[in-house]
């Protein structure tokens, strides 16, 4: 006599969250509401990804930081060549044509942005090169050379600053005092770009709003409508129900925002400054965003399913949710290590990208330093918009240790609205 | 161990855990109410095995004895019983029930075959083996011509097929059809009829509501009555057609004078009463309805009256509910 064979409580689970799966995903496609709902959403991350195409393609005037291209005597030398060889800036009888040997003229063009950052060197310590020389000048005092104290003749000291978390740039002077202005605004445009899209257009916005249309009504359209019914009538467990349908609705979900962040970094990654064809070095950041927009639409998606059990007008209940996750997301802009952020789960979902970008882009701290200093002389272009989306991970975790807890935190928090909703359900009477 | 990803190995159903020698639907003191309104009071049946008919008006708690039974709804009094298992928060026991609920809403983007294998997947089949088992139950109730077309498109009497043969596909011992045949045409009618007619030959217990007498009369002689969520009659229907036949039926007449009428029907030893509520219409009271029936006719022909309108205002199932009720109040 053949054994039979006793199915295993796994396989007959798989069969079932298959079948519920593929049902609620083929159920969604066949909703236009799906599709205006998708459809609005990529048309909304269009319009912001115009706005940042149109930033990056126009033209930066490069700004006369120090003065250094104007030339105030009239004698055809920019003011800064005439300080390179110590002639007077005021009379138009001395300038460097005089001295033997004679010197030709800079063109004033030179002089504009003569003395940029030095990018590939920004970190805590003694950075900057004085490019021009205008710094080492034998008519210098020793004191002058050294003006921020720190032993070493014509460099900027970045300090960290312990408290503030953020750097103080002290500088000797004429050292780094004209950047590259469009150089500075193309790294800091395109750096907020990709983190005021990613954690407010895509893990926030697309986040929320795809689970709240979707979600809603995955339990609750059945029991109006009656097909629960159905469903209800088989074998299955009302907690797996939920489950299942959730798993469905997160084959669509995860899908679509795993390609819409892949044409956002598509877009940003061909369009943002540099030098190769593409920005790899973005590519953390975006995954950074991936798994906080994966993890947010999780629990939202959960939670919305479960306030529509609740409530046949669940999206009243979720809205004013939805209100206080924006007050949140706003909270992590200000003060990202709010200790009321750990009650919400954006404040988790932004630690996430926080973290990947910290891993990414180690120098923007110092980036947004440079750039509200400016070489002394305010803050350039794309410097404060860096400076409100960059935030510093809120947990004093370090940046991969964020990423652990936070994606710990964010699951938690789903398995407990799963637990919420199945328990509700389950003793949910349906007419 | 790995998900079955393919979904086409043998399907592994479980072994249907039924108890020996315990009632298929067992109901003991149940009552449901919703607030202050008793949609059920003290129910107490058992049942097992053949066609059972449960006829009711509508409100009459038919759907609510159901859905008690599906775990639907909570009893606030008393016990339920599906194959000796409480079915409230445990869908163990649906593994060997297959319902059929009175809602007209589907899933009208879902071919047939496709709504069927769906749902049998939820007993564990395999794809493969759901979409065999599909097809079988399709043919069963006569949709394999139409299985490949959107529920959207049809009519209500294949809709109805359609959901039955969701019940079925599962070859369940106990299947539940509230309200099978409203709305459906005359064909489909026939073809659900003998559906359920062929499931009680096949020794399955079904339950069938309806609140129309004469369709349950010609599917099965077990019945239920239900009334106001009463109990008010279980038995043979034929059983309960003699009690009736001990309760006054009314015949009502409309002609062009109602008082010379009654004078010449009160002769009848079968007449029992008369009144008139217009001038225009009698109303007369018998014990011996079907006697009187007969003799009607020959006797307003022979005393040339002329008559319009002859009809049995009492012979539907709102009169018959009110005497069962009245009788055992």
């Amino acid at each position: 006599m053949a054994k039979r064979e006793v199915p295993s409580l796994w396989t007959g689970m798989d069969r079932k969250a298959l079948a519920i799966g593929e049902f609620t995903l083929r159920q969604q496609q066949k909703r236009l509401s799906t599709w205006v709902v998708l459809l609005v959403g990529i048309a909304a991350m269009g319009v912001l990804t115009m706005f940042y195409v149109d930033a990056m393609t126009r033209d930066y005037e490069a700004i006369d930081n120090d003065g250094d291209s104007f030339d105030f005597d009239g004698d055809g030398y920019p003011n800064g060549q005439e300080n390179l060889y110590g002639t007077d800036i005021f009379d138009a009888d001395s300038h460097p044509g005089v001295l033997d040997p004679s010197i030709l003229p800079d063109d004033q063009s030179v002089w504009i942005n003569e003395d940029d950052f030095d990018w590939d060197a920004l970190e805590d310590g003694s950075v900057g090169v004085d490019d021009n020389g205008d710094c080492d000048l034998e008519s210098r005092t020793d004191s002058q050379k050294d003006a921020n104290r720190n032993g070493i003749q014509c460099d900027i000291q970045l300090i960290s600053d312990r408290y503030g978390g953020g750097y103080r740039v002290l500088s000797d002077g004429n050292v780094d005092e004209d950047p590259d202005d469009e150089a500075y605004a193309l790294e800091a445009i395109h750096r907020s770009f990709v983190l005021a899209i990613g954690k407010l257009g895509v893990v926030f916005l697309i986040g929320i709003f795809v689970p709240l249309f979707m979600a809603t009504g995955l339990i609750r359209n059945e029991m109006t409508s009656g097909t629960m019914h159905f469903m209800l009538a088989k074998p299955i467990a009302r907690a797996e129900v939920f489950l299942y349908r959730l798993l469905g609705f997160y084959a669509l979900a995860w899908a679509y925002i795993t390609v819409l962040i892949a044409l956002l970094a598509l877009v940003a990654g061909l369009m943002g400054p540099g030098d190769g064809f593409y920005r790899f070095g973005d590519l953390g950041v975006w995954m950074a965003v991936w798994l906080a927009a994966v993890l947010a639409i999780s629990v939202y998606g959960m939670l919305f399913c479960t306030l529509g059990v609740m409530w046949k007008h669940g999206m009243v209940l979720a809205l004013p949710f939805a209100a206080w996750e924006l007050g949140m997301i706003l909270t992590t802009l200000g003060a990202p290590d709010a200790s009321i952020l750990r009650f919400s789960v954006i404040g988790w979902a932004m630690n996430i990208v926080d973290a990947g970008a910290a891993m990414a882009w180690q120098d923007t701290p110092l980036l947004i330093q440079m750039g509200l200093w400016g070489g002394g002389n305010g803050p350039l272009e794309g410097a404060e918009a860096l400076n409100i989306f960059w935030s510093t991970p809120g947990l004093d975790l370090g940046a991969l240790g964020t990423i652990v807890v936070s994606v710990l935190v964010l699951l938690f928090q789903a398995a407990v609205c799963w637990l919420l909703g199945s328990v509700l359900f389950k003793s949910k009477e349906i007419e | 161990m790995m998900p079955d990803m393919t979904q086409q190995g043998v399907a592994q159903v479980a072994p249907t855990p039924v108890a020996a020698n315990v009632p298929v639907v067992y109901f003991n003191g149940v009552s449901k109410s919703y607030g202050r309104i008793h949609a059920l009071s003290n129910i107490t049946l058992g049942l097992s095995g053949g066609v059972t008919g449960i006829l009711g008006m509508n409100g009459a708690g038919k759907s609510t004895l159901f859905k008690l039974l599906m775990g639907k709804l909570r009893p606030s009094a008393g016990q339920v019983k599906l194959f000796g298992m409480d079915p409230w928060k445990n869908p163990a026991p649906y593994a060997n029930v297959g319902f059929v609920p009175e809602h007209e809403k589907m899933h009208d983007w879902m071919t047939a075959l496709e709504f069927v294998s769906t749902f049998a997947r939820l007993h564990g089949m395999t794809r493969t083996e759901a979409e065999r088992e599909a097809r079988r139950v399709l043919d069963f109730v006569g949709l394999s011509d139409v299985a490949n077309k959107e529920i959207g498109r049809f009519s209500k009497g294949m809709r109805q097929r359609t959901k039955i043969a969701h019940a079925l596909v599962n070859d369940p011992e106990l299947i539940i059809l509230d309200e099978p045949l409203q709305g459906c045409d005359p064909l489909a009618r026939t073809t659900i009829m003998n559906v359920i007619r062929e499931l009680g030959k096949l020794g399955r217990t079904v339950l069938v509501s309806s609140h129309i007498l004469s369709e349950i009369e010609r599917i099965t002689e077990q019945i239920i009555i239900l009334h106001q969520g009463k109990l008010v009659a279980l038995g043979n229907l034929h059983a309960i057609r003699e009690r009736l036949d001990q309760i006054p039926h009314t015949i009502r007449i409309i002609g062009e004078d109602a008082r010379t009428l009654a004078r010449d029907l009160l002769g009848h030893p079968a007449v029992f009463g008369v009144s008139f509520p217009t001038d225009q219409e009698l109303l007369i009271q018998t014990f011996h309805f079907g006697q009187l029936h007969a003799a009607l006719p020959r006797l307003i022909v022979e005393n040339g009256h002329k008559v319009s309108i002859i009809d049995n205002p009492d012979d539907d199932l709102e009169s018959l509910l009110h005497y069962l009720a009245g009788g055992n109040a």
